[in-house]
């Protein structure tokens, strides 16, 4: 076997400038079909992992819409909460009443705000300083996010003015308060570029006003199983009971946000099937021309006693030689092109900061690189069938006379 | 000149949530409480256009009589389909599978219970007159804030100038794979003609000669390939357009051949081909033609 891979390796070597190309090819290659492939799996399993990242399964958000998709809110939320903390199934409710908020005197007009419940809140992490609390004194305390902080030029521990419920003919604000920055967060859920504060739940409603009293933007729930089985039930239950709502587990947002985003899918598909047969046709047409060269090589090979399955061995070795040093050296260009991509898209306007479209996902992309692998190796298969039934003797009276 | 007045002093607003109500609402009506136009008085009726798509799905026509709400499982006022509207082909609304229905303003008002407030009004000025205009609504705006339309066009469209950039990206990349692929194939074209060279060069055709005759034949085989290309490309973009516009439901060209694009594949093409064809060329008429015969 030794010495097959050694020929193989020396067909190779023969003609240096056209084995370059050919590895360059395969190599572009393989680093397509590895960027196609972490696209199409990198949107589910990051979306999957950002929507875990505090373990609540279960989003429920107005009838027909997804969380944070309109404006639409919950109505007589309380009671919704009160009614799925009541559930033995739950282990945790965190409810979410998000607005703009305005900033009168601050640099930029107004600010996203979130009411949330700090002990059972999914939506950020602490960062620097310390949490907020649900204490409703003269001054309430907030989480503010490093875009909010950087762009008002305000720092923890400073005070500012929030207000809401403008009124453009009387020029007043229905609700304006007094906001101590305690701490500064990372929003999971919030587009990088969105300045955002994090504000107990009854401060919130009670600037917003009558209209909000008893109304949530989203829930968040976390259910005591946690198999699809389990999940399932609760999301089931939680409909039939509130008809007012649409309750979503992790499979059913992955599959909406999916078909918004199929054409990346789609796109991937197509592109990765054209890498594979940019690689297949590479190594054929190498192998091909290889064979003709040397048929009188191989016509003496036959004639010294080297098995026909001698011959197509070595001839298919030539084919996985090539893929296996282009798809080596394509693993490390895909890797540095897929994080170029992935920069272009996190541009993306009113994506999470924390998602991303290229992810590195083991199985599928040695399962990928394997098809490359078998393709170009089985691109030399009718190349080497026609190398190992060349007629000996003739073979070797052309290759005498030329 | 037209310029765009939103509700909050912030971003331009977007009307995305007023049409979202609207779209719940008609949604759930339409399904559960569909009246025929003639069980009500007409006069009574207020009218409303819905997208087609809307129309389509649940067999709506001109005419039915709907009930809409602003919220699920009220029982919303009933509201007559006056007309059918076909979504524009708009790259922003592509992969949006919502229904679009759109009702007068008071009537629209009256629905959500927002006694006279608006999301945003356009403005139009006099000629030249968008930045003062733009300036004096915001020294005396109290809970809005005026953007120019163009500034709105330019927020609006980041989603494109993303989608831009990446199908540059990924065309770059395959530009260069298949620059590799043509090149190594033009290579390997050349160099099965060692035979021949050979003998062109023994009967005292001059070297220059032979690498002119190549590189003839190599851009020959380009053009000739840049032109299949073209018409496969024209065929695999009818195809693509037919798949995703079924898929989109949308009138929107996925695939554009221009003649910028012809011509740039047409142009790689052919420098690529009289490339590899002079490199090859080159190097085959400077070995010995008896080497190239193989003796």
């Amino acid at each position: 076997m030794s010495m097959r891979v050694t020929l193989a390796t020396a067909a190779l070597r023969r003609h240096p400038a056209r084995t370059l190309l050919a590895v360059i090819g395969i190599a572009v290659a393989a680093a397509l079909l590895l960027d196609m492939v972490m696209l199409a799996t990198g949107m589910s399993t990051s979306f999957r992992s950002l929507l875990l990242t505090r373990g609540y399964q279960l989003r429920v958000a107005p009838k027909g819409t997804l969380p944070f998709d309109s404006e639409a809110t919950i109505d007589g939320g309380q009671a919704l909460v009160a009614a799925l903390r009541a559930s033995p199934d739950i282990t945790a409710v965190s409810p979410v009443l998000g607005s703009t908020l305005a900033l009168p005197g601050a640099s930029i007009p107004s600010t996203f705000a979130l009411g949330l419940e700090p002990g059972v809140q999914g939506d950020y992490e602490l960062q620097a300083g310390s949490d907020f609390t649900l204490a409703d004194g003269a001054i309430i305390d907030a989480v503010a996010s490093r875009m909010f902080l950087s762009r008002t030029g305000a720092q923890l521990g400073d005070t500012i003015t929030v207000a809401a419920g403008l009124d453009a003919q009387l020029r007043t604000a229905a609700s304006t308060r007094r906001v101590v920055l305690r701490g500064e967060g990372r929003f999971f859920y919030v587009p990088n570029e969105t300045p955002v504060l994090a504000l107990p739940l009854p401060a919130v409603r009670a600037m917003l006003g009558p209209t909000a009293a008893d109304r949530l933007s989203l829930l968040m729930a976390q259910t005591r199983r946690s198999d699809s089985l389990g999940v399932e039930a609760v999301r089931a239950w939680i409909e039939r009971t509130s008809p007012r709502v649409t309750a979503l587990s992790i499979d059913s947002a992955i599959r909406q946000v999916e078909e918004r985003l199929s054409y990346f899918r789609q796109l991937a598909f197509i592109l990765g099937a054209i890498s594979l047969g940019i690689g297949f046709l590479l190594v054929s047409t190498l192998i091909t021309l290889s064979v003709n060269e040397r048929r009188g090589e191989i016509a003496v090979l036959r004639a010294i006693g080297t098995p026909t399955s001698g011959i197509l061995v070595q001839v298919l070795l030539e084919g996985l030689v090539l893929s296996g040093t282009g798809i080596t050296l394509g693993i490390g260009l895909g890797v540095v092109t897929a994080r170029w991509l992935n920069t272009i898209l996190r541009d993306f306007p009113g994506l999470p900061a924390a998602f991303d479209f290229f992810v590195w996902s083991p199985s599928a992309t040695w399962r990928a690189l394997a098809m490359l692998l078998v393709a170009g190796t089985a691109a030399g298969l009718l190349p080497a069938w026609r190398a190992a039934a060349i007629p000996v003797a003739r073979a070797l009276r052309e290759d005498a006379v030329g | 000149m037209t310029q765009r007045v939103g509700r909050h002093r912030g971003a331009p607003v977007s009307w995305e949530p007023l049409r979202s109500w609207m779209v719940v609402g008609v949604l759930l009506a339409s399904i559960s409480a569909r009246t025929s136009a003639a069980a009500q008085p007409a006069t009574a009726l207020r009218g409303m256009a819905i997208d087609t798509r809307l129309a389509a799905d649940h067999r709506l026509r001109v005419g039915d009589t709907v009930r809409v709400s602003a919220r699920p499982g009220e029982p919303g006022a009933p509201v007559r389909i006056d007309a059918l509207v076909e979504r524009r082909a708009d790259p922003a609304e592509v992969a949006r599978r919502e229904y679009r229905a759109r009702l007068h303003l008071d009537q629209a008002q009256e629905l959500l219970g927002i006694d006279d407030r608006v999301d945003r009004f356009a403005v139009r000025t006099r000629p030249g007159g968008v930045d003062s205009t733009v300036a004096a609504i915001n020294a005396v705006a109290f809970g809005f804030r005026a953007h120019r339309s163009r500034d709105v066009a330019v927020t609006s469209s980041r989603t494109f100038r993303v989608v831009d950039r990446f199908h540059r990206a990924i065309g770059l990349i395959t530009v260069v794979a298949s620059a590799v692929f043509l090149l190594c194939l033009l290579l390997l074209s050349v160099e099965e003609r060692r035979r021949d060279i050979a003998a062109l060069r023994l009967m005292g055709i001059s070297r220059a000669t032979v690498v002119r005759a190549l590189v003839l034949e190599a851009a020959l085989v380009s053009l000739l390939g840049s032109a299949m290309g073209a018409v496969l490309g024209w065929v695999t973009s009818i195809a693509v357009n037919v798949h995703f516009q079924s898929v989109y439901r949308t009138p929107l060209t996925f695939a554009l051949i221009t003649p910028g694009i012809l011509a740039f594949a047409t142009g790689i093409s052919l420098v690529l081909g009289i490339g590899a064809g002079a490199l090859a060329s080159w190097r085959l008429v400077r070995t010995a033609p008896l080497r190239l015969m193989g003796r």
